[in-house]
């Protein structure tokens, strides 16, 4: 907006906008200015006749509002609150909030009537997540035994084909089902361990040895594996019995291995297998 | 806890909040005219005012847990002020369209309160012109005295906000106030 200076009576035009003006004068009355600008705002009032009529305006409505009169309110005012106060005052011994007469009171949570539903509601969500748990729990046990069953056949088919008196190649598919197994019982292991010493078929007694030296890790394996070293006569499994001890790091075996070096009885291919598995192990 | 006059608002509001409700009474005492002038202000209804500020002092005391350590009493205080107000009207807007009957109320300055300066009725029927906003603008900052910076806590903007908001407010006050003194 622009300022027309009419008691000039030139009509010269002045740029500063009226909005602009007005704030300057409101903080030049309320004592708000830097001395720069109140510099500004006094030579307005000097040359400008719009500024000085402005600013007569604007002190009378500021002094007006800051010297409004306030009133008094009544007296039921202080009686309302004191009686509120000692019912707040009363309530807070009983030991929960009353509500009074507010129309939106946030406590709402304290009153007895929505504690019984918050509770009711818990109630149930608490039943639904347990019987969940127990429902979750009774599948898992179901499935559980339900493995452990197929375990327990296989083991029994295993240790069948093993003992197949009629049959080498069942009793080696017996072995390398055993092969196939993540950990073997001692059941196992045992008839793992006769296949490996007593059975007339070399594949057989290989493809056991085999499957005992995955168990390795399992103490009673590696003490059968040895003891199985002095009363193996087999040079076939000999060997790779010498293999899989020296690679399970058996330290307790160079005595037998050095025995087995000087056994007469045992063949060059035994007897070199022997000396390499105690370079290894020494 | 013993009140003296030296006893700051603050340091009796954290007495109420750890139990001592009593101690609200000194609040009360300290605060319930000037938030009856300022909802009297915006409300221009003397009844309502005080149904009001009655509603403010027992929020205080319900609400009691909500005031934060070291925040200034009287931004809390106008804020719920503020707030009891808009729940007012927000319970009552579809009774009226805007805030404030503006017949109504500039009829009700002159006719029922307690002041015999014509100017000063004049200054209230030129309040009652200006937008909701404005007004509350001009009793806080100057019938209740509040400086810009407090404001801008209650209303949650800045300072530089507030003034140039005040400053608008107050060159339309002007400006209606002296339209409203032609016609007379």
């Amino acid at each position: 907006m622009i300022c027309v200076d009419t008691d000039h009576g030139v009509g010269w035009v002045r740029l500063m906008e009226k909005e602009k003006l007005e704030s300057l004068l409101i903080d030049y009355i309320d004592g708000n200015l830097s001395d720069a600008d109140r510099a500004i705002a006094e030579k307005e009032l000097t040359h400008n006749a719009e500024a000085v009529k402005l600013h007569a305006q604007l002190k009378e409505v500021m002094s007006l509002m800051d010297n409004a009169h306030s009133i008094e309110p009544s007296l039921s005012l202080r009686t309302n609150f004191e009686k509120s106060l000692r019912e707040e005052i009363t309530s807070k011994k009983k030991g929960f909030s009353t509500g009074t007469s507010l129309t939106t009171d946030k406590q709402i949570f304290f009153r007895p009537w929505v504690l019984r539903v918050a509770a009711g509601i818990i109630l149930v969500i608490v039943g639904i997540v347990i019987g969940s748990k127990i429902s979750e729990k009774r599948q898992h046990d179901q499935e559980l035994a339900s493995i452990k069953k197929e375990l327990e056949d296989n083991k029994r088919m295993m240790i069948a084909m093993l003992e197949n008196q009629q049959s080498a190649s069942q009793r080696v598919m017996g072995a390398t089902v055993a092969y196939d197994m993540k950990s073997a019982d001692d059941e196992i292991v045992n008839a793992l361990v006769k296949a490996m010493n007593e059975d007339p078929n070399t594949n057989v007694r290989l493809t056991a040895l085999e499957a005992l030296g995955k168990f390795y890790q399992q103490g009673h394996v590696r003490s059968k594996l040895i003891k199985s070293l002095s009363t193996q006569k087999d040079p076939v499994v000999q060997i790779a019995l010498i293999r899989v001890l020296v690679q399970m790091k058996e330290k307790e075996v160079v005595n037998q291995l050095e025995k087995i070096t000087r056994d007469g009885t045992v063949i060059k291919a035994v007897k070199d297998e022997a000396h390499s598995g105690i370079l290894k192990l020494s | 806890m013993n009140i003296t006059r030296l006893t700051t608002d603050e340091q009796i509001m954290e007495a109420v909040k750890n139990g001592e409700l009593q101690q609200a009474s000194f609040l009360f005492d300290r605060y319930h005219k000037r938030i009856f002038n300022f909802l009297r202000q915006l409300s221009n209804d003397t009844m309502l005012a005080e149904d009001l500020t009655q509603n403010v002092f027992l929020r205080l005391i319900k609400y009691r847990n909500s005031y934060r350590e070291g925040n200034r009493f009287q931004s809390w205080i106008y804020q719920m002020a503020r707030n009891v107000f808009a729940d007012h009207y927000q319970s009552n807007k579809n009774k009226a369209g805007n805030y404030v009957d503006v017949e109504k109320m500039s009829d009700h300055i002159s006719d029922t309160e307690e002041n015999p300066d014509e100017r000063e009725q004049l200054l209230h029927r030129s309040l009652a012109k200006l937008s909701e906003e404005q007004r509350e603008l001009l009793v806080l900052t100057r019938f209740q005295h509040l400086k810009y910076e407090e404001v801008a806590t209650i209303m949650n903007t800045t300072v530089a906000n507030i003034k140039v908001k005040v400053h608008r407010a107050i060159g339309k006050l002007r400006e209606y106030y002296f339209e409203l003194e032609k016609t007379n």
